[in-house]
């Protein structure tokens, strides 16, 4: 008897000691996760300090900040689509997702009366932003008085780099009180153009589908008819090229130089050859149909189903040039463009590198995440020679540069207000630092009108 | 440790209940109200009455029981004071009763030991099923059952204006805990036996398991009828453990853990509410507004302790749906924080151990099981509302023995320390 005794004893102690190791396990993912929850109702009243603390870029600019017990922007509108404002009764954007990081540490406890009494600081922290203020102003400065987006970020992490959407409102205005709530939602600077606009992208779309003719056995250098109209089996309009005549001076042109030269007839063939599964599959792996994973929120980009583009081949031909029922945010894109120059794989895109205490010790920080696979290395190896091309030599000259290779595609979409002029690009080519994405909308030609932007804030992003 | 030094504890634990009372009332801005006296003198008298009963008809008994339960009680009754000033007041009143009931359960024992309850084994049997049978009986009469949380373990008796309910489980439990000590007291050898076998697996004559499925039949049946998953596998446990510790024959604990396992699986298919529990323990913030809200709250005041806490009064315990019973020790982590609940899982840890060790000291078996079922039955209780709320396990139902609001838990809880401190004073005769 005494045995089985001892060991239910023993056991029973162990559960005790167990529970006290549980306990504090769960203190610990309890805190750290749900502290800030926005149901916990608990997280509103533990503090006396109502200040909030401070957003600053990755190089320690503050963006956002109190001054005597007001809420202001010193940047004014550059910031106003990722920052955000917080007013008495409403926040958006970062305001909004970070206003638990962003309370007091003060919560009048013994705890924080300890820190302080060991120097450290309970004062209210540092949200720090990815954003580099450098390029963040220069995409915002070029966007003045045009509708549209630029979005950048760093391809082998997602860590965004620029993020600016035109029109802008300022947010010291809606602290104030200046432009009211109302107003504000009722304005076209309230939406945010970067991870909310979805548009046809036009040839940007290309790389895509480039992608999928190198996965089906091609190569940049494989030959294919080069014609001045293309009718695809059923449609009633024939595609024509934007020169009007054929891409190249002979019969025939390759992959790449079709790329580089943006050529419609080509690749509205490729899409139709390749068939609506291909073209659904290459567009879905690359994050269309499905919710990007955003602190923001972001619109769903989206492409008709396989059976809907099988089904209308004239569609499909113009879905391979980024048209008709085709959707894209320009955010989308920047993850794409990013991938290619990542060797193919994706990250995750994110806006916030740490919260940090205010005399700089880490609270907690966000780590790179990969999003998937878009297509495989050496695909992504060979489609990146093909956009340098675009840049060396096709419609992205625009961005060329004598100190690095620029990769890039350019887009130009059908608009009721006039065509959206997107470009997308990373560099340098071999090992990208930067991807970026610019978008005007009814801006016209993505040669002519988003590459020099792109190429400027290239500009910055390079004279270190 | 010394007489003296067991009473000095006691006080110490009179005045922390007094101190803790105040603080809450000053957190408040009420200042020291007379509330903190009357805490702080009505738990002295019960467990200085406690004590000094212990002293006069148990006077060999060990001097370690008492303080731990009085640790937690301190805490405990100052965490439900601060949750509900009227549970709190009204849990002194339980403590008063509950103690004076352990005292004169302890004089009854005075003559004749626990011995003399063997005898009345089958009586206490008859008692608890009928007890446990009480809440079944419809509302409405003088004496009638009541469902609270769609668990039907509560008995009300009218008494004119007022309503007394109570929870007869908890006496029951105790109850039980005797008549299973002595019938397998007397029962062991045979169990011990495997005459047969099935392959492998040796097994008892089939009537000597006759008990085994009985008391699993009996504990499912209070769960099919009382919907109270916490009471049943309490009870079950209880004997499988007893079973297992009379015959040394650990497959009794594999039999029984393939029971209350397949039991289980079953009532999560059959009952709703089994089944809502379990959602609500694995996914508590997908229903967060329903059946997750209450293990949700309790995340969240988790997830606002820290180290120190919030200080006594200043978190916001009463949030939590049945904060002062089943999320007692939650609430006093959020406010007490981990120091608090170390604190409490010492005392608990503390209490057990000493309880096993008047387990294993006793001079028979019979006394030997007795005292290792109480024990058992306490650390059951405490893993079982302790992992609940912790999100180890699906919450059940239970009160946390000692801290927990409840006059039939303070009662039972308390008549279970006076027996094994009678067991512990007997074996040192």
């Amino acid at each position: 008897m005494n045995p089985a005794m001892r060991r239910i004893a023993a056991v029973s102690l162990g559960a005790m000691g167990f529970l006290a190791v549980w306990l504090t396990f769960q203190q610990v993912t309890a805190g750290s996760t749900y502290s800030d929850d926005p149901r916990n109702v608990r997280a509103l009243g533990d503090t006396d300090d109502d200040r909030r603390g401070i957003i600053t870029t990755a190089e320690g600019i503050v963006v956002a900040e109190d001054v005597e017990g007001i809420r202001s922007y010193p940047e004014g509108t550059t910031y106003f689509h990722l920052v955000g404002y917080a007013a008495a009764d409403f926040s958006t954007a970062l305001e909004s997702t970070r206003a638990g990081d962003l309370r007091s540490l003060d919560d009048g406890s013994i705890t924080s009366w300890l820190i302080t009494l060991f120097g450290g600081s309970v004062e209210p922290p540092e949200v720090r932003l990815t954003v580099v203020d450098r390029i963040q102003q220069v995409a915002a400065r070029e966007l003045e008085g045009l509708t549209g987006a630029i979005v950048a970020v760093e391809p082998a992490t997602g860590a965004v780099l620029a993020y600016a959407s035109s029109p802008a409102a300022d947010p010291n205005d809606l602290v104030s009180g200046e432009i009211t709530l109302e107003e504000h939602l009722k304005d076209r600077a309230a939406l945010d153009r970067v991870a909310f606009r979805l548009l046809p992208s036009g040839s940007a779309f290309k790389v895509l589908v480039a992608a999928a003719a190198l996965e089906s056995g091609m190569t940049p250098e494989t030959e294919l008819e080069d014609s001045a109209e293309y009718l695809a089996p059923g449609a009633g309009q024939p595609i024509v090229n934007v020169s009007g005549g054929r891409c190249s001076g002979g019969n025939e042109i390759s992959l790449s130089d079709a790329l580089a030269v943006s050529c419609n007839t080509v690749f509205a063939s490729i899409a139709v050859e390749l068939g609506g599964a291909v073209i659904n599959e290459i567009a879905e792996r690359a994050g269309f149909n499905r919710v990007l994973p955003f602190e923001l929120g972001a619109a769903v980009s989206s492409i008709p189903s396989a059976g809907d583009l099988s089904a209308d081949e004239g569609a499909l031909a113009q879905t391979g040039l980024g048209e008709r029922d085709l959707r894209v945010t320009p955010l989308q894109m920047a993850v794409i463009a990013a991938g290619i120059g990542n060797g193919g794989m994706m990250m995750q895109p994110y806006v916030v590198d740490s919260v940090l205490t205010r005399d700089g010790s880490k609270l907690s920080g966000t780590s790179a995440k990969q999003l998937g696979r878009v297509m495989d290395g050496a695909t992504a190896a060979d489609l990146t020679a093909m956009m340098a091309a675009v840049v060396s030599g096709g419609t992205g000259r625009a961005t060329a540069r004598a100190d690095v290779t620029v990769a890039g595609k350019t887009g130009t979409a059908e608009g009721s207000g006039g065509p959206h002029a997107w470009f997308i690009a990373f560099a340098p080519a071999e090992q990208p630092t930067i991807a970026i994405v610019v978008m005007i909308e009814g801006g016209g030609s993505g040669g002519s009108i988003a590459a020099p932007i792109a190429a400027r804030v290239l500009d910055a992003w390079f004279q270190r | 440790m010394t007489e003296r030094a067991e009473g000095g504890l006691l006080i110490v634990a009179a005045l922390l209940t007094g101190a803790g009372t105040a603080v809450v009332t000053i957190t408040n801005g009420e200042g020291v109200t007379i509330d903190a006296y009357v805490a702080g003198a009505a738990f002295l008298a019960a467990f200085g009455g406690i004590f000094f009963a212990i002293r006069t008809w148990a006077p060999k008994a060990t001097h370690f029981l008492l303080p731990p339960v009085a640790l937690i009680a301190a805490i405990g009754s100052i965490e439900v004071f601060r949750i509900d000033r009227d549970l709190g007041r009204l849990q002194r009143y339980w403590l008063l009763v509950a103690a004076a009931i352990a005292m004169v359960v302890l004089r009854l024992l005075h003559g004749r030991g626990v011995e003399i309850l063997r005898r009345f084994r089958y009586i206490f049997l008859a008692a608890a099923i009928g007890l446990l049978l009480l809440p079944l009986l419809p509302s409405g009469l003088p004496l009638g059952g009541a469902a609270v949380n769609g668990s039907r373990l509560w008995v009300r008796l009218d008494l004119g204006e007022r309503a007394l309910s109570f929870q007869p489980g908890e006496a029951a439990k105790v109850l039980l805990v005797v008549f299973f000590a002595s019938y397998l007291a007397e029962r062991r050898r045979g169990l011990a036996e495997m005459p047969r076998s099935l392959g492998p697996i040796g097994l008892p004559e089939p009537r000597q398991l006759l008990p085994l499925l009985l008391a699993f039949g009996a504990s499912f049946a209070v769960l099919i009828y009382q919907r109270d998953l916490g009471a049943s596998i309490l009870l079950f446990g209880m004997f499988a453990v007893l079973l297992y510790a009379a015959t040394d024959r650990p497959a009794y604990l594999v039999a029984g853990g393939m029971l209350v396992a397949g039991g289980a699986a079953a009532a999560r298919n059959i009952f709703s509410h089994v089944q809502t529990r379990v959602e609500a323990w694995l996914r508590p913030f997908d229903d967060f507004t329903g059946t997750g809200f209450q293990v949700a709250q309790g995340v969240f005041a988790l997830s606002d302790a820290g180290l120190l806490g919030t200080g006594l009064g200043a978190g916001a315990p009463y949030l939590i749906p049945a904060a002062a019973t089943d999320y007692i020790f939650v609430s006093v982590v959020e406010e007490t924080g981990l120091a608090g609940g170390f604190a409490m899982l010492a005392a608990f840890g503390l209490l057990l151990a000493v309880g096993f060790g008047i387990a294993l000291r006793a001079g028979d078996a019979f006394r030997s099981l007795l005292a290792l079922g109480l024990t058992v039955t306490l650390a059951l209780q405490t893993v079982l509302i302790l992992g609940g709320v912790l999100r180890l396990l699906p919450l059940t139902g239970i009160t946390l023995p000692f801290a927990s609001y409840g006059g039939s838990s303070l009662l039972a809880n308390l008549t279970i320390i006076v027996i094994l401190a009678r067991i512990s004073h007997e074996e040192r005769s």
